[in-house]
């Protein structure tokens, strides 16, 4: 197989695999799965969350080790690694926004978190911190040219 | 025979007392707990939790500084009139507050004196949260005019005229005190940290609890008073108190509005949590600056990150919950006397007084006269049962003993 048709090869496999997990998703009725499983290999390996073409894995970073029991610890810093991919595989867009509020609450973080590309779509987001207990939101920004996709998904603090 | 029968009386009662504690018709109880309950009540311990030196003071821990810090804590010739000591406002027998609304050092000041047991478990220091570490919050009260007034050359005059207290200065920065010396005032306002850092409370009768509900311990945590039990299942549930008081220190930290007025007498704002970030960012001594001792920067996170918001405006620190019974009045102003009447402002909360784009979850609570006192009674028992002890001085160091 020469070098284009294992490049055409490999995007229609890439591309294969992305339709076989969102209908995969769409069979269990959720857009979100725990497992990181639409991005490339080596992708993170946190949560995965999906926005028309656009998916974005993300996954908690603590200073002392990994996240226990799925749920982030309140009232402690903590970064995310994002990974954004398409359906082409890694994604050249960009991660424009990282935040959080509490829809409930009406306020966001005490703290503004900061960005910094790391090559291959792959993000690190310092700065986080859920201040209270409860119900927060994180807010993706994501920005491919012109275009801006906003992904949101729903995580539990206490 | 009846050996077996009140080994099996007495097996039944337990088996009953822990039904009666750990019900899973909880909700309907008023002291009884739900497994998810249980899982909240254990994240407020174990206390006391595992003490750490401060990485951004390089005197933490050390027994020199430790020892300096407690004789200039008490020592009142640092201020410009050599009458105010730390201790004058931060009484070991208060637990290191003063019992006024408000501070008064050389002048009356606006806040009130805050506590000083477990100190170094904070992250922000000061009703506003204006400093990021121990170690500058000590220091601001030496300079400040309305306080102490001092200034590095009287610290420089107090350290040079007592053999022991020079001695330990070398000891712990390994140079003599020189009035010049510009680092003086920062190792000072350390030295006192480090001793700061050493005042711990003991576990409370809530801690008892706590800990005898994670062993199964049903005797032990059948000690524990209904009222206090009831208060404190109003403590996790309808008042939402766990929201912001959480963790073991029964605090996260953080800042918020709670409707207490931020006038002051006789005119003007105190601005909060807004005015302390402003103050944060402008201070020399903050944790960005060139005395942190954490070559690392792994401790300058918060400031680094810390986000003005206009809703800080009249939000002040959420206090630790425990050894209130030390440390009335309470608010960033003293303006409630009692434990009642902290129950009373949320019971009755005034919702014209929060910001419009402050907290939402707020709203009255609208308690009984028995749910105040049972919330007064949980609220109580995260204080020592018996008097403190007064705190232990630290022993100079071999080398400055007086021969």
């Amino acid at each position: 197989m020469n070098p284009v048709s294992a490049q055409i090869e490999s995007r229609r496999r890439r591309y294969g695999n992305f339709l076989r997990r969102a209908l995969f998703a769409a069979a269990l009725g959720a857009s979100t799965t725990s497992a990181n499983a639409a991005c490339p290999p080596a992708a993170a390996d946190g949560t995965t969350i999906t926005r028309g073409d656009v998916v974005l894995a993300w996954r908690v970073l603590l200073p002392d080790g990994a996240l226990k029991s799925g749920r982030i610890p309140m009232a402690r810093h903590f970064s995310l690694d994002v990974q954004l991919c398409d359906r082409g595989g890694v994604s050249g867009a960009q991660l424009a926004k990282a935040d959080a509020d509490m829809p409930a609450h009406k306020h966001g973080m005490n703290y503004r978190p900061t960005i910094k590309p790391l090559g291959n779509g792959r993000f690190r987001v310092d700065g986080m911190m859920f201040h209270m207990a409860g119900e927060w939101q994180l807010a993706f920004e994501v920005q491919a040219g012109k275009e801006i996709t906003r992904l949101t998904h729903g995580v539990q603090a206490d | 025979m009846a050996f077996r029968r009140t080994e099996h009386h007495r097996g039944r009662r337990v088996l009953a007392t822990l039904l009666f504690l750990l019900a899973p018709a909880a909700a309907a109880e008023p002291d009884r707990f739900s497994a998810s309950e249980l899982e909240r009540i254990a994240s407020h311990g174990p206390w006391p939790t595992a003490w750490m030196r401060d990485p951004g003071n390089r005197v933490s821990a050390n027994p020199a500084a430790v020892h300096l810090g407690y004789r200039l804590f008490f020592e009142p010739r640092l201020s410009a009139n050599g009458r105010v000591a730390c201790a004058t406002c931060h009484d070991p027998a208060r637990g290191f507050q003063d019992g006024r609304a408000t501070a008064r050092g050389l002048t009356d000041g606006v806040r009130n004196t805050p506590g000083l047991f477990d100190v170094r478990q904070q992250r922000w220091f000061g009703w506003d949260g204006g400093h990021d570490n121990l170690w500058s919050a000590s220091l601001r009260p030496i300079l400040d005019q309305g306080e102490m007034g001092g200034s590095a050359g009287r610290t420089a005059h107090v350290l040079r005229g007592s053999a022991a207290l020079a001695c330990h200065y070398r000891q712990a920065f390994g140079k003599a005190p020189t009035a010049g010396d510009s680092d003086l005032l920062v190792n000072v306002a350390k030295a006192i940290a480090s001793w700061q850092e050493t005042l711990l409370s003991p576990p409370a009768p809530f801690d008892h609890f706590r800990d005898a509900l994670e062993r199964k311990d049903v005797a032990a945590a059948a000690a524990y008073p209904a009222a206090a039990r009831r208060g404190l299942k109003i403590f996790l549930g309808r008042g939402q108190c766990a929201t912001c008081h959480a963790g073991p220190n029964f605090t996260n930290g953080e800042f918020g509005d709670i409707g207490v007025p931020f006038f002051i007498k006789p005119a003007g704002v105190d601005p909060g949590r807004q005015g302390g970030i402003k103050r944060l960012l402008a201070n020399p001594w903050n944790l960005l600056g060139a005395y942190n001792d954490d070559a690392t920067g792994g401790n300058t996170t918060g400031t680094k990150f810390v986000r003005p918001e206009h809703r800080n405006f009249g939000e002040f620190k959420v206090p630790t919950l425990r050894n209130l019974t030390l440390t009335a009045p309470y608010m960033h102003n003293g303006s409630l006397a009692t434990l009642r009447d902290v129950v009373r402002h949320y019971s009755d909360l005034d919702e014209d007084r929060l910001h419009a784009d402050g907290e939402r979850i707020l709203r009255p609570l609208n308690l009984s006269e028995a749910e105040n006192a049972d919330l007064v009674a949980f609220l109580e028992s995260l204080s020592p049962a018996t008097p403190l002890p007064p705190p232990v001085v630290p022993a100079p160091v071999p080398a400055c003993r007086a021969p």
